[in-house]
């Protein structure tokens, strides 16, 4: 048996560090749009209302904000029309937490999946992420109306800053699934995690500038408020919309390194166990 | 020749046995020490041969496959046929060796994976299609045939969640069936489906490979799909190839080694029966006569043997022809050897019969073999481990309890007298 064949592909126990096969995930695109059309159309089928949960979802969070924390706490918005400085942080918050919590579970939930075929695993938790974009697109255009209405009327104006927006929303989508695919290979053997998740981001949602503006945080904790690279990007948001001040240079680059830097460690610990953990779970 | 398509090379699946409890993440910390920071060997890497904790599920498995192959493998359960295919199939990883191959690998280990059942019939043969390694062009492109093969076209736009698991299998395999890859690999999956959707599956199966030349690993118990179907065959056992190459030797070393029962076999054409361009296996059928209502074959039942076969007039031209049954025993020794009177025989369906008697056989796994003699005295064909049978014990007025000796037992009265006298 010396004869020399060559071959197309090998498995081996181990894949290289930097094996990440990106060319293998191209030739699913084609399941990739498919997953994310069976999400949106499974998601609400049988449903009265359909897909105006999307926007009534967002509605009634930013109502209950402001009864809370504009009418109850008192909380500044900053001098932002609360309806707009709710809604934003709703739709931002809402969209990165979405996004996190549906690909972390990325292996268990997909498990019956995994084990019976073969595609590059990475498509599962990229699949989720797109949906809960194309979900934060049709939110987004709902605040952009309400939003309109409230420039027509001159409560607010927009900045030079909103062509940075798509920057903005690629950041956030990627911190989401960068975090999502880690804590996805780790909660395949390791379910405490979906607890320790799951109070991580109740958690971080008070540490962010959801339903609050990042000016009234007390000068001694503002560096630690700062570097949670979520809040550089809500802020920018605002700014971007509101004419706000925009947030240090300093931050905005550290939060989008982190992003960049999280990103690439997740997709090399993703691609290196994606199969391998098949025998944890 | 440098036809191979696929090359298993030391392939080793090791298994930690018991749950991963509390313990886990110590043990695996400290794994990761020794093994990243002080380039250790680890615990995880020893394996202990006799270690309760661990199993080894394939061990040192070399084996390769030709393009347009079709391998069937046999074996118990649990004698790691699925993890084979699970590795081959990218789901789990070897622990050690190499699997390397040439070709796009398609993998059925289940039909209907990712059926959603919300989604309508249409929109899950899409998605399964995709699932399954297909390109969605190559989807639509089959998209009628696929609905024909199924045949469930008025439901086309149901969601599958109303489907009857009949209906929902039926789709499945649809799809799976017009799976255009270089390597097919399919677990046993066709144990679901009744049995004239089966056939078609199968027939199908049959024309990939034949027709276009693709190269398929195929797991069943149903032998007479794999004698069918496959040009060899490979026999695990515990982690360990026990035997690889013809799948009509290694069924007979198969069946004689695990006791697997096979009372028939039918063959609905000829083109797919044993045999060859004389004589073809058209049914065989081993019956016990039960008396009452007794459902176990024991060694008071009478068994009834019978064949039906294809004879070929144009080759068998006025000819006499013979037959030979003979019946083996678990370790392959004959029990006995039987032929029928030379028969004329022309083109043609043969159909043979012989009863074995009740309170004949032993207890015990025997098998039976049939062949075909000609006239100058030379085999035409032979058709081993036809069908096999396990012959359970029955005792009643005797003191005697330990394993019944002999190959046969023969239930001859032995006469005793007994005369009271006192030896004084």
């Amino acid at each position: 048996m010396n004869q020399t064949v060559s071959w197309e592909w090998e498995l081996t126990p181990q894949k290289k560090w930097f094996q990440l096969e990106l060319n293998d995930v191209y030739n699913y695109l084609g399941l990739l749009k498919s997953f994310v059309k069976r999400e949106l159309i499974a998601g609400y089928q049988q449903t009265i209302m359909g897909v105006f949960w999307l926007v009534l979802q967002p509605l009634f969070t930013t109502l209950f904000y402001f009864l809370i924390f504009s009418r109850i706490v008192k909380v500044s918005t900053d001098g932002i029309p609360p309806l707009l400085f709710y809604m934003s942080g709703s739709i931002l918050w809402s969209f990165f937490s979405d996004c996190l919590s549906s690909s972390m579970y990325s292996f268990i939930h997909n498990a019956h999946i995994f084990n019976k075929v073969y595609f590059p695993r990475i498509i599962t938790p990229l699949s989720m992420v797109l949906t809960h974009s194309i979900r934060f697109i049709i939110q987004f255009a709902f605040f952009l109306i309400i939003y309109l209405f409230f420039v027509g009327f001159g409560y607010v104006h927009p900045s030079k800053y909103l062509l940075f927006l798509p920057i903005v929303f690629v950041l956030i989508a990627s911190l989401a699934l960068g975090i999502g695919m880690i804590v996805s290979i780790f909660m395949a053997k390791y379910r405490d995690l979906e607890q320790v998740m799951n109070f991580i981001l109740r958690f971080v949602m008070f540490v962010t500038p959801v339903v609050y503006p990042a000016s009234i945080i007390p000068k001694a904790y503002q560096l630690w408020f700062w570097l949670n690279p979520i809040t550089p990007l809500i802020e920018s948001f605002r700014a971007a919309f509101f004419s706000t001040t925009i947030p240090h240079h300093e931050f905005i680059w550290l939060s989008i390194v982190t992003v960049i830097l999280l990103f690439f460690i997740a997709l090399v610990i993703f691609k290196r166990n994606e199969i391998k953990v098949m025998d944890t779970i | 020749m440098s036809d191979l398509v696929l090359q298993a090379e030391n392939i080793s699946k090791y298994y930690q046995l018991g749950v991963l409890g509390s313990g886990t993440l110590k043990k695996d910390m400290q794994n990761w020490w020794k093994e990243s920071v002080l380039r250790k060997q680890a615990e995880q890497t020893e394996y202990g041969a006799s270690n309760k904790e661990h199993i080894w599920a394939l061990k040192d498995i070399n084996f390769e496959v030709k393009k347009g192959d079709t391998v069937g493998l046999v074996g118990k359960n649990g004698s790691g046929k699925s993890t084979l295919l699970k590795i081959i199939s990218r789901i789990i990883t070897p622990t050690s060796g190499a699997i390397r191959g040439n070709g796009r690998v398609a993998s059925l280990l289940e039909v209907g994976t990712g059926f959603h059942p919300e989604l309508t019939g249409r929109e899950n043969i899409l998605l399964n299609g995709q699932i399954l390694g297909m390109k969605k062009s190559e989807v639509v492109s089959k998209f009628e045939e696929i609905v024909d093969f199924s045949g469930i076209e008025r439901f086309i736009d149901t969601p599958v969640k109303r489907y009857s698991s009949g209906m929902y299998v039926r789709l499945a395999f649809a799809v799976a069936a017009h799976l255009n890859t270089d390597i097919l690999i399919v677990d046993e999956v066709l144990a679901v489906g009744d049995a004239e959707f089966q056939k078609k599956c199968l027939g199908k199966m049959k024309e990939v490979s034949k027709e276009k030349g693709k190269t398929i690993l195929f797991v069943s118990h149903n032998l007479q799909a794999i004698r069918n179907l496959c040009n060899r065959a490979i026999y695990l056992e515990n982690g360990n190839i026990v035997d690889n190459g013809k799948p009509d030797a290694i069924i007979t070393n198969y069946l004689t080694k695990e006791k697997v029962e096979t009372l028939d076999q039918d063959y609905e054409s000829w083109e797919q029966a044993p045999g060859n361009n004389l004589i073809r296996i058209k049914s065989v059928r081993l019956t016990p006569q039960f008396l009452n209502d007794r459902r176990v074959v024991d060694i008071r039942t009478p068994l009834l043997f019978q064949f039906q076969c294809w004879l070929f007039g144009n080759y068998l031209k006025k000819d006499k022809l013979s037959v030979s049954i003979e019946l083996y025993g678990l370790t392959g020794e004959c029990i006995f050897r039987i032929l029928s009177a030379a028969t004329d025989v022309e083109q043609g369906i043969l159909n043979g019969s012989v009863q074995i008697p009740g309170n004949f056989l032993n207890n015990g796994y025997y098998y039976l073999s049939l062949s075909f003699i000609d006239d100058r005295g030379e085999m035409i064909f032979e058709f081993p481990a036809s069908v096999a049978v396990d012959i359970a014990d029955h005792r009643e007025n005797t003191s005697v309890f330990d394993k019944w000796i002999g190959a046969v037992r023969p239930q001859f009265q032995i006469n005793l007298d007994f005369l009271k006298n006192n030896l004084n």
